[in-house]
């Protein structure tokens, strides 16, 4: 395939993950559903599971307001809607993690909202680092092994755990490299950006990282277009048709991103040495810089003043849920240190709800006009 | 223009209970000054983290929710809540959140100080919007941040995983303090505190349960008041005399067919929710003028702390109400209206906590079934008075007091 192929490719599978999850379904697969922010995806692969994203969908509330109150994030909304209609059918179950509030009463409701498909409880410790905490994730993982084994059947190898490790950590080996060959590109679209990132949820991980190689290679041979001004990202998620349309048509390019759905997913590695199940709580403990995960140093802070630097960008962009108080806590930080920084930041709310961008239009015309 | 009527309350009776649970609240505060001002370090703590770790070392602490809830009661909540805007706080964020980080610039508020921290204890166990706040704290005051993480257990039971985390972690916050502070734990005085705090739990459950008594021999809004003493003191020994005086007064006022709820009891209802603390008058007098008495809310479970031993003590705060699944926290509630005959369920649709109102919807449709009583939601915060409507209120409290009346009719 050519790169506009490939590209053509992941734009399909990221607009329609019901025909992918047909698409497995009707190969005999099982699939299981991953809610935000992380789970651990290598567990189900290893049990020759597909993991599939549900991350919630752009559209408009009506049957999840039987369970929530307008203020809790309309993610979490849109997948209990989604649930609700029928989107999910053929899943044989949902790993819901409760790292945030609304995560938490997502789980509770979705007994209650969507009982056809069972909810698996994924407990990870706020606490992480300390060596206790090993423990308590173990013990939550092998919980999900055991409430995914009475849902599907499927059983657990820890030896084959080992290989799916192999798989996830090749695949985020190639969507670090993905983000600068992009940034090298400037005619790759954020609409083209975001499909790759979301189509990574849709996907077989091994199936996506082919993919994503064949892309590198087809930009290493492509010629660069010109300049467009470059930006780094940041918030839970940065999806939205009626944003990353936006983002092209005044010539923003995003070069570099802290987005929850997007790069938070792949910057560590499960470590090599151990056993596979220890190795993977490990990678839990070594993750950082994220809104949902216990930040005293506030390091996430940091490490987007730094993102946005070493990326040469000339601006940050917080895409931000509207709700989602993780991000909403760190906003105010975030906005100091980049102003510390000499970096613009703006900060456009975004809701999955959403029909009408013009504050955020108005938002980056200001912005471009600035820069 | 209208001759002002000053009313002439006697003195308070320093021997009531009121006015001894009063003087603990507020001596809470006056002892973390006087530490301060001795130049001890003085903690601000979460609602829910384990008091017995401050009593037990002798830290003074104050509790910022109980700070914003105090400041909020006394007209300051939107002044604070738009300080926190300001500097680019979202007004979706939990108002006590946006109080307390807006005290922590400003330093002073009328309504209510407190000395500045020279450390935060903080737990989760009520929701993890905890976290951020405290981080925040921690950074823009550069002072240390001790964190228990008690998960939201999806289960009905603690697991030993589960305790056995909590358990190391809270050995892990008490050698913190101990080398922060240079202070030392002593077993025998935290049995001491687990003994005052099993006392004060003791008679907190059975003061509150006489609410089984027709009518109610308390008014439902004083647990909102004396709950601030079970938070923060429960494991001093004036607590546990404090509780042990509004027990007997409950049970006194039963004997002599009299109550602190100053109306006719022709309706009992429970609570759901933190109160509204900017319309608290509004709110009771709403129910009041219908002779509608609120004799339960989770608070009077909520607090029962009572635990034979350290890993015992670590399971209680596991339990707490926001740490646990909608079946558990529904069970508690079906019990705490089967128990006061409980009539009708109001619920405060409380835009500062979503975890508390996000499956609220569900929970309480079932409550209603189990209980065969009405449910009637309002939407309101606990402590910025934007986001409550007087009308709206008093409409939904009449159409529950509505069914009520009719259920009474064919009943």
């Amino acid at each position: 395939m050519n790169t506009q192929e490939i590209l053509n490719r992941f734009e399909t599978v990221a607009r329609d993950p019901a025909g992918q999850k047909d698409k497995y379904l009707a190969a005999g697969k099982k699939v299981v559903l991953m809610a935000p922010v992380y789970c651990p995806e290598e567990i189900v692969h290893a049990m020759g599971l597909v993991p599939m994203g549900a991350w919630g969908g752009d559209m408009e509330l009506r049957d999840a307001k039987q369970y929530f109150p307008a203020f809790i994030c309309s993610i979490v909304q849109s997948i209990v809607e989604l649930g609700m209609r029928g989107a999910y059918e053929g899943a044989s179950a949902i790993v819901i993690p409760s790292l945030c509030d609304s995560l938490k009463v997502l789980g509770q409701n979705w007994k209650y909202a969507v009982p056809s498909i069972p909810f698996i409880p994924m407990t990870w410790p706020q606490n992480r680092k300390p060596d206790y905490a090993l423990d308590f994730t173990l013990a939550g993982l092998r919980r999900v092994i055991r409430d995914l084994e009475a849902a599907t059947g499927a059983t657990f190898d820890e030896s084959k755990l080992a290989a799916s490790i192999r798989v996830y950590n090749e695949h985020n080996a190639a969507m670090r490299d993905l983000v600068p060959a992009l940034a090298a590109h400037p005619e790759i679209t954020a609409a083209q950006r975001s499909a790759v990132f979301k189509s990574a949820w849709f996907m077989l991980k091994e199936e996506h990282t082919a993919l994503v190689r064949e892309l590198l290679s087809g930009l290493a041979a492509a010629s660069p277009a010109a300049a467009k001004c470059p930006v780094t990202v940041t918030g839970i998620l940065a999806d939205a048709p009626g944003l990353t349309a936006l983002l092209d048509e005044y010539g923003f390019q995003i070069v570099a991103d802290d987005v929850a759905a997007e790069s938070r997913q792949y910057r560590t590695d499960t470590p090599e040495d151990g056993e596979p199940l220890t190795r993977l709580a490990r990678k839990f403990q070594a993750m950082d810089c994220c809104s949902v995960l216990y930040d005293p140093d506030k390091k996430r802070v940091e490490h987007i003043v730094a993102l946005a630097k070493n990326s040469g960008s000339r601006a940050v962009i917080m895409a931000q849920t509207k709700f989602c108080d993780p991000e909403e806590f760190d906003y105010p930080l975030i906005r100091r240190a980049c102003e510390d920084a000499g970096l613009p930041l703006i900060q456009i709310e975004v809701d999955r709800q959403m029909v009408n961008y013009e504050q955020a239009r108005t938002m980056l015309e200001t912005l471009r006009e600035a820069l | 223009m209208a001759e002002e009527i000053k009313k002439h309350r006697p003195p308070p009776d320093p021997n009531s209970a009121k006015y001894k649970l009063g003087q603990i609240a507020a001596k809470a505060y006056s002892d973390a000054q006087a530490a301060k001002d001795r130049g001890e370090p003085v903690g601000w703590c979460a609602s829910n983290f384990p008091v017995e770790i401050p009593e037990t070392l002798g830290l003074a602490v104050v509790y910022p929710e109980n700070q914003a809830a105090g400041i909020a009661a006394r007209g300051g909540g939107a002044r604070l809540c738009e300080e926190a805007e300001g500097d680019g706080y979202s007004n979706d964020i939990c108002a006590y959140a946006r109080i307390s980080l807006a005290y922590a610039k400003l330093k002073s508020a009328p309504e209510q100080d407190v000395p500045m921290p020279d450390f935060v204890l903080c737990c989760n166990n009520i929701c993890n919007c905890m976290i951020k706040w405290y981080e925040n704290l921690a950074r823009e005051l550069n002072i240390p941040m001790i964190m228990i993480d008690i998960p939201f257990n999806p289960d009905y039971e603690v697991s030993d995983e589960q305790l056995a985390y909590v358990r190391a972690q809270f050995w892990d916050a008490i050698h913190q303090l101990e080398k922060l502070t240079g202070k030392k734990w002593s077993d025998e005085k935290y049995k001491e505190v687990m003994e005052y705090s099993g006392r004060t739990s003791r008679a907190w459950l059975a003061a509150t349960a006489t609410a089984r008594y027709t009518p109610s021999p308390f008014n439902g809004f004083d647990l909102l008041n004396h709950m601030a003493v079970m938070v923060t003191a429960r494991g001093k020994k004036e607590a546990a005399e404090a509780m042990e005086t509004l027990l007997k007064e409950y049970e006194d006022n039963h004997e002599k067919g009299v109550s602190t709820f100053r109306a006719e009891e022709k309706y009992r209802i429970m609570f759901e929710g933190i109160a509204c603390w900017p319309w608290l008058r509004v709110t009771s007098t709403g129910l009041k003028s219908r002779g509608i008495n609120m004799v339960t809310t989770i608070y009077a479970d909520a607090f029962g702390f009572i635990y034979k031993d350290f890993d015992d003590m670590c399971r209680a705060y596991c339990k707490v109400p926001n740490a646990i699944n909608l079946e558990f926290s529904r069970d508690k509630r079906v019990k705490l209206c089967k128990d006061n005959h409980v009539e009708g369920l109001l619920v405060h649709t409380n835009r500062s906590c979503k975890l508390w109102s996000g499956f609220m919807y569900e929970m309480s449709r079932q409550i209603g079934e189990a209980c065969d009583i009405p449910v009637a939601s309002f939407d309101g915060d606990q402590a910025d008075p934007r986001n409550f409507s007087e009308a709206q209120y008093d409409t939904r409290v009449q159409g529950l007091m509505e069914i009520m009346e009719a259920n009474k009719e064919v009943g």
